[in-house]
């Protein structure tokens, strides 16, 4: 249970109280939530807030939960028949999954980043603006200028000026990956939801996202899956450790990582299991 | 010794174990597949093409087994060897011990004189063969071709020198051009108007709307309309009169003289003449004769344009009927329709209706699309020509449709395969990124099974180009008088009967008068449609082949 007290104190940007967060810290707030896949419960009772502008980071051992969870968030477990949700998330205060929410609305202010690169296989250029085109924007200026502004945003813009007409499937697996975050940016959400965004990527690409994770957080609230703990150790304000679809434990980074309150998030840590 | 078989045994398990034997048993049946494709092509490739292949004329001198003297003249059209015993009751006398005498079916033409344009001329009954240089082969507009000497050459009932023939030949040609545009283009325009405005004035008629005034101007404009008709009648008389003016005498094999009208010759050929590259460009010129021609004496001559237009037209019409209702009808399928018995049980409908014998939906679009939809628009909307049917008559658009039910499944079942073959992934990116499932189909999705969506569309071109049992029962003729297009509006009549290349092939072959004289058109037929549906099916190919290389995924 979360405690909203508007009196809280921040000492830095990065530093900032999980236990009592002010309603202007909070991009997204679960409150109770489960999910079944049939019969099968694969959430349990989850709740928390992610604070805003910062790269919160779910982890735990596979099968944990943490990249449905993640898909909750954008409702893209709606695309899955058997899948049944209960509880709450808010987003401005509003539930999204209540009754009349528009999901494309949604998704369009909750953008996602998959675990393998998925460029349409179109030119660069209309990968970027697939979806402000979506959107009805059809100025060529702005649609460049947008082009521009999300390349640049995904430290992309410098590889590929010289050939965004080209096809996106003829880029290096990290350069799709960027181009894919630079597509998710390019309608501006508020919250960029990674799921283990460097997982079919070479480790030269794998910090290179990293970075460009690190420099996402000044515009956007991220929310990064990952199995690999010291990425979360590296690019996470917030960490998350979810076991069995329980969230076990969730604090700043530097807290959970050094100092564990509970048993099982220390031995996952120490490498015990998973 | 028995170290030795044992070995052997075992080098034979080894060589099994290999694979090597279903290497060479799938190399033997691709082989098998090629040799009968390549046999098939080339049998119809030389039979039909050796048709447009100017031959030789020969002259025989026989004397049969009664002791009569005769004269053939002819080209050679096939040989064959029978037994001797079938001689028996003649007087033909063998050396002993032939067993076989081998006989010649000579093409005579002629058809005017004698009543059968082939015989058949036993060889040890000639006594001599020649090619004299002399001898002429006219091709005709009717009676078909003549084979004698030119005797001489008549103008304006006064006999003139035989170096004018060309000069003749051409001026008759020109004359014909002109009756032909006039009948088909001037006065088949005027025929058409004059038969509109009678439709109209009884249409106004039915609907009880036509007042004086309407009725004097209609009555006017049919009577200017005839006015022009008369006018161009008489030109045509005029045309007919000086076409007539000019004859050619010829001398047959028999002797006999016989005078033919200028205008019935179409082309003199010196055939014993010619060299081999004179051969060639006959050869070439009687090829696209045989394109662009409209066909003579009830199919088995001229040409087969006609059937071309119509088979053409008809494919293509039938493509723009079937690709956007089986990629719709996939599109439910796979992405609408639920996972359920429901949805399974309709899939394999859809599959099953491709193994449907295609007379089945004959019978299905004469009674339905021609008896019931026709007739109803013909009730609704053609009124003024009853009884006389509009659309509840077989015609090119019952024809496009029945096919396009034909070929529905094939378009329905690789669409629906290309769709199933999309990584999730894509429609992933594109709902993350707030598109709708709608947008993300048609942007997403489509383009990229685009290439397989073609692969359907070749798959339907290729099965509806050679179909003709459906066809027969729903608007293909033997003969039909106009083509489906034409310079009258709406310019597409769509409801109009058409000549098709497969049709055309079984009625010339199996229910022409002549069936010998028509063999060769048959396998030139045959050519010309595999040739035309080899082509369409590689424009097709060519518009997959660039598809696939926009939309071609890279492997993850």
């Amino acid at each position: 249970m979360i405690s909203v007290t508007p009196k809280a104190v921040i000492d830095s940007p990065n530093k900032i109280d999980l236990a009592n967060l002010s309603p202007e810290q909070v991009a997204l707030e679960i409150k109770n939530l489960n999910l079944y896949y049939g019969e099968k419960q694969a959430l349990q009772n989850i709740s928390m807030a992610i604070p805003k502008g910062q790269v919160t980071a779910f982890i735990g051992p596979s099968g944990c939960g943490k990249s449905t969870l993640l898909r909750c968030i954008n409702r893209m477990n709606d695309l899955v028949d058997i899948c049944k949700i209960t509880g709450e998330i808010n987003l401005h205060g509003e539930n999204i999954y209540g009754r009349h929410v528009d999901v494309a609305e949604l998704r369009r202010a909750v953008g996602m980043v998959f675990q393998r690169p998925n460029p349409f296989p179109k030119s660069i250029y209309e990968n970027v603006v697939y979806g402000l085109r979506i959107k009805g924007e059809n100025n060529r200026r702005v649609l460049d200028e947008a082009v521009e502004q999300a390349l640049k945003s995904a430290a992309l813009w410098n590889e590929v000026k010289d050939r965004l007409h080209d096809s996106a499937l003829g880029l290096s697996g990290g350069q799709q990956q960027r181009l894919v975050i630079a597509r998710a940016i390019a309608i501006q959400p508020e919250v960029l939801l990674l799921d283990e965004p460097t997982s079919a990527l070479d480790p030269i690409s794998t910090l290179t996202i990293e970075e460009l994770i690190n420099d996402l957080k000044q515009q956007f609230t991220v929310v990064i899956v990952t199995h690999n703990m010291q990425q979360a150790a590296r690019v996470s304000d917030q960490t998350a450790f979810m076991y069995m679809g329980d969230l076990i434990e969730y604090s700043d980074t530097n807290t959970l990582f050094t100092t564990p309150s509970k048993k099982k998030t220390e031995d996952y840590i120490t490498g015990r299991y998973g | 010794m028995m170290k030795n078989s044992n070995k052997e045994q075992q080098n034979m398990n080894k060589w099994f174990r290999s694979g090597s034997p279903w290497i060479w048993l799938s190399a033997g049946g691709v082989s098998i597949s090629l040799i009968s494709v390549l046999g098939l092509l080339w049998l119809i490739a030389s039979k039909g093409l050796s048709y447009f292949w100017p031959a030789d004329i020969y002259e025989f001198k026989s004397i049969n087994d009664k002791g009569i003297h005769g004269t053939v003249i002819g080209e050679i059209y096939d040989r064959e060897f029978i037994p001797a015993s079938q001689l028996a009751h003649t007087a033909v006398k063998l050396p002993p011990g032939q067993e076989t005498v081998e006989r010649l079916l000579v093409k005579t033409g002629n058809r005017e004189l004698v009543s059968l344009d082939f015989r058949w001329l036993l060889v040890p009954e000639i006594q001599t063969t020649t090619k004299p240089e002399e001898v002429v082969v006219i091709e005709r507009r009717t009676n078909g071709n003549f084979y004698g000497y030119i005797e001489s050459v008549i103008l304006e009932g006064k006999e003139v020198d035989i170096t004018r023939l060309p000069e003749l030949l051409e001026r008759v040609d020109n004359f014909q051009e002109e009756i032909d545009s006039l009948q088909k283009t001037h006065i088949g325009a005027i025929n058409y108007k004059i038969e509109r405005t009678r439709l109209k004035e009884r249409k106004y008629k039915l609907d009880n709307e036509l007042t004086e005034d309407l009725a004097k101007e209609l009555n006017g404009e049919v009577a200017a309309l005839e006015a022009e008709y008369k006018v161009l009648e008489a030109e045509l008389m005029g045309l007919r009169e000086e076409i007539a003016r000019d004859q050619l005498v010829v001398r047959a094999m028999d002797g006999q003289t016989v005078t033919i009208n200028f205008e019935h010759i179409l082309k003199i050929t010196y055939n014993n003449k010619l060299n081999f590259f004179d051969k060639f460009l006959t050869f070439l010129e009687q090829i696209s004769a045989f394109l662009v021609d409209d066909p003579r004496e009830a199919n088995t001559e001229g040409g087969v344009f006609p059937a071309i237009f119509g088979t053409v037209l008809m494919v293509l019409l039938m493509t723009v009927i079937v690709s956007p209702f089986g990629v719709i009808a996939a599109i439910y399928l796979h992405e609408y329709a639920g996972k359920n018995a429901l949805t399974k049980l309709l899939r394999i409908a859809v599959i099953n209706l491709a193994g449907v014998p295609s007379i089945v939906y004959g019978v299905f679009g004469l009674g339905f699309f021609v008896y019931m939809v026709g007739g109803s628009l013909d009730q609704l909307f053609y009124p003024e020509t009853l009884p006389s049917p509009t659309f509840g008559t077989p015609g090119v658009m019952w024809s496009a449709i029945t096919l396009a039910i034909l070929t529905l499944p094939v378009v329905i079942v690789s669409t629906e395969e290309g769709l199933a073959r999309i990584p999730s992934a894509m429609r992933h990116g594109s709902l993350a990124l707030g598109a709708t499932k709608a947008e993300t189909l048609w942007r997403i999705i489509l383009p990229i099974a685009s290439p397989a969506i073609m692969t359907g569309i070749i798959l339907a071109i290729a099965r509806a180009a050679g179909e003709v049992a459906p066809l027969m029962l729903v608007g293909v003729v033997k003969m039909a008088p106009n083509l489906p297009l034409d310079g009258n509006f709406p310019f597409l009549h769509l409801d109009r009967k058409f000549m098709h290349l497969g049709f055309h092939i079984y009625d010339v072959g199996f229910q022409s008068p002549n069936v010998e004289a028509a063999r060769p058109l048959v396998y030139a037929t045959a050519l010309l449609l595999v040739t035309i549906i080899v082509a369409l099916n590689m424009t097709a190919v060519s518009v997959r082949n660039r598809l696939r290389e926009k939309y071609r995924m890279l492997e993850h």
